[in-house]
């Protein structure tokens, strides 16, 4: 059997187009390598701990990155902070989804929850963010899985948002009416048809969180909210902020600072590709 | 006569609406996570009776319902608590921090929207082009943009660097009359510049694709065949109906605006409601921390007000939606 183009899926068509674009698969690359040095950060560099011998040497031979206010090599730090970073970014990104499919879903397929559902999605999209992070962060005190429920707990609306906008224009489709009509559950109906009909909206949000979430731990630990225990990129913004030592050593804050920046280009450019080639007008 | 006030009094509405949500979000946090909720009015380190009567005074002796009522009563009348560190009420000490805010949120959502609709009409007209090229992929790393990292180059470059700017404070001391105007604008520059790098692209991309649409769209063409020039084709057809999406973002992004505010104030030690957050962080300050959130959505909450009761003034299809 010839399978011409028109009978091909239209996932297929999506990933052949997100291929053509050299954008997408280099930022996905871009992504994965970052992956991968987080999980061998102890491969890459030594945990960086104490006080070193050589305080705010410029980037050289024996610091790539240079050394921060106690000697401490920037290179260990950025690498290390890496894990933290991409940890705390996917756990809170994974939270949030589930939590906005859950409510974008009910919301579009519940007609009667929709307006209690919308309102309160609204009026969280409506309030400045940080500061209540800020406040409930500092409260309930700084730690990794304090950073990832905090930030999940805010990110999840925009999720639920453009679930729900999907999820309205896959409920009013025959198909659906027609399991209806043939006595098919709620939980089966959604399952088999609302589901897959705003995976590709999710897949989206899942890259899309991850990178604000991303930022929302950067700015976090920037303020002074971090793990202590551990290293994260905004850790180390923190610390060049609070030594002083950004105003003379830009080597301090520059690596932390292409690391985000890099990290969450490669996420947007992934999720730019994807909607381009997901889209017959412009794949 | 009667749409105005109906759409008046809906904005109004919904302006309470979210204002006690916000409150009450404030209110159900503190209970609801693990830990004292005193710590929120009370510092631990307080004597026994101090400690008794503040928790008394904020009733939080008594049972959850009534709690939130008390907690709703105090906002209501301006009460925020009074600050660990510095012994004074919240409200004050914020009130005396929100000027520099709005000076430096409002200046930067100036500035944006200053420079962003050019830019997005320029992209939209010689869509394709190099020019167009460009601000799509700037505004695509714009998006993408750290706010602390983009404050710390700026402050590090032109603060240190070249020492063309001053990198902290919102004014010097000893200055009178013109000369402090000129010094607060000055300090304004880095912390302004940092916040807009960081608005401009969501800006400029919408802007960019809503006016490519309205381009494309019959009155434009009929525009055109009318024999009208391009120029009052796009800036008086097209822009204006590009332009209530692009405003609708603004409102959305308000909230992000007052967080990097947030950020930037903290880097340049401006003395906003931001620096104090900063501080208050440090300084473990909870009521602090819970006065900045309650008084930054209120003071969202009225931008947007304001916003979508102008903009209702300016298109009618807003009045009837």
């Amino acid at each position: 059997m010839t399978v011409t183009r028109a009978h091909e899926s239209p996932g297929r068509l999506t990933w052949q187009a997100f291929r053509r674009n050299p954008l997408g698969p280099s930022a996905v690359a871009v992504l994965l390598l970052m992956g991968v040095v987080a999980l061998c950060a102890p491969l890459i560099a030594d945990y960086p701990s104490g006080y070193g011998e050589q305080v705010l040497a410029p980037p050289g031979g024996g610091h790539w990155f240079g050394t921060d206010d106690l000697g401490r090599d920037v290179f260990a730090q950025v690498v290390w902070g890496t894990r933290v970073s991409i940890v705390v970014g996917l756990a809170a990104s994974a939270l949030a989804i589930v939590a906005g499919v859950v409510v974008g879903v009910a919301a579009a397929y519940f007609r009667r929850a929709d307006a209690a559902l919308g309102v309160v999605v609204d009026l969280s999209l409506s309030l400045p963010v940080l500061p209540l992070m800020i406040l409930v962060a500092a409260l309930a005190g700084p730690s990794v899985p304090t950073l990832v429920v905090v930030i999940a707990a805010f990110s999840w609306p925009e999720v639920a948002r453009v679930v729900r906008s999907q999820g309205l224009a896959v409920v009013p489709m025959p198909y659906v009416s027609a399991s209806h009509a043939l006595g098919g559950s709620h939980l089966w109906i959604i399952r088999r048809h609302v589901l897959p009909g705003v995976a590709p909206v999710v897949a989206v949000s899942v890259v899309l969180t991850t990178s604000r979430a991303v930022l929302a731990e950067a700015g976090l630990s920037f303020l002074g909210l971090g793990d202590p225990d551990s290293w994260s990129w905004g850790t180390i913004l923190h610390n060049a902020q609070r030594s002083g030592s950004l105003a003379t050593a830009w080597w301090t804050t520059l690596f932390p600072s292409l690391a985000i920046l890099l990290l969450v280009v490669s996420a947007t450019l992934v999720a730019v590709a994807y909607n381009d080639a997901s889209d017959p007008r412009t794949r | 006569m009667g749409g105005s006030a109906r759409f008046l009094v809906r904005r109004l509405l919904r302006g309470l609406l979210t204002l006690w949500f916000a409150a009450t979000v404030t209110f159900l946090l503190l209970r609801l996570l693990p830990g004292d909720p005193a710590l929120a009015v009370a510092d631990p380190a307080m004597t026994e009776e101090l400690y008794a009567d503040l928790l008394r005074d904020y009733g939080l002796d008594k049972s959850l319902p009534v709690q939130y009522w008390h907690f709703l009563a105090q906002l209501a009348q301006g009460n925020l608590g009074v600050s660990f560190r510095q012994n004074q009420p919240v409200l004050d000490i914020l009130l005396e921090r929100l000027p520099w805010t709005l000076l430096l949120a409002g200046s930067a959502l100036l500035v944006t929207v200053a420079v962003g609709i050019p830019l997005g009409v320029l992209a939209a007209t010689r869509a394709k082009g190099w020019l167009d090229r460009l601000v799509q992929v700037g505004g695509v790393t714009g998006q993408s943009l750290f706010v602390p990292s983009v404050g710390v180059l700026l402050l590090y470059l032109f603060g240190v660097r070249f020492g063309l700017l001053p990198i902290g404070g919102a004014m010097d001391d000893d200055v009178t009359g013109l000369t402090a105007w000129a010094s607060i604008g000055r300090h304004l520059v880095l912390p302004c510049l940092s916040l807009v790098l960081v608005q401009l692209g969501s800006y400029v991309l919408t802007l960019r694709s809503t006016l490519i649409e309205a381009l494309g769209e019959d009155y434009c063409r009929l525009a055109r065949a009318k024999g009208l020039p391009n120029r009052r084709v796009v800036w008086r057809h097209a822009l204006r109906n590009a332009l209530l999406p692009t405003t609708t973002l603004v409102g959305l992004q308000l909230g992000f605006l007052v967080g990097g505010a947030v950020l930037t104030e903290s880097i340049y030690a401006y003395p906003g409601v931001g620096r104090a957050v900063y501080d208050a962080v440090a300084q473990l300050d909870f009521p602090v921390l819970q006065g900045a959130f309650i008084m930054l959505a209120f003071t969202v909450i009225v931008a947007n007000l304001v916003t979508d009761i102008a903009y209702g003034v300016l298109d009618p299809r807003v009045r009837a939606s």
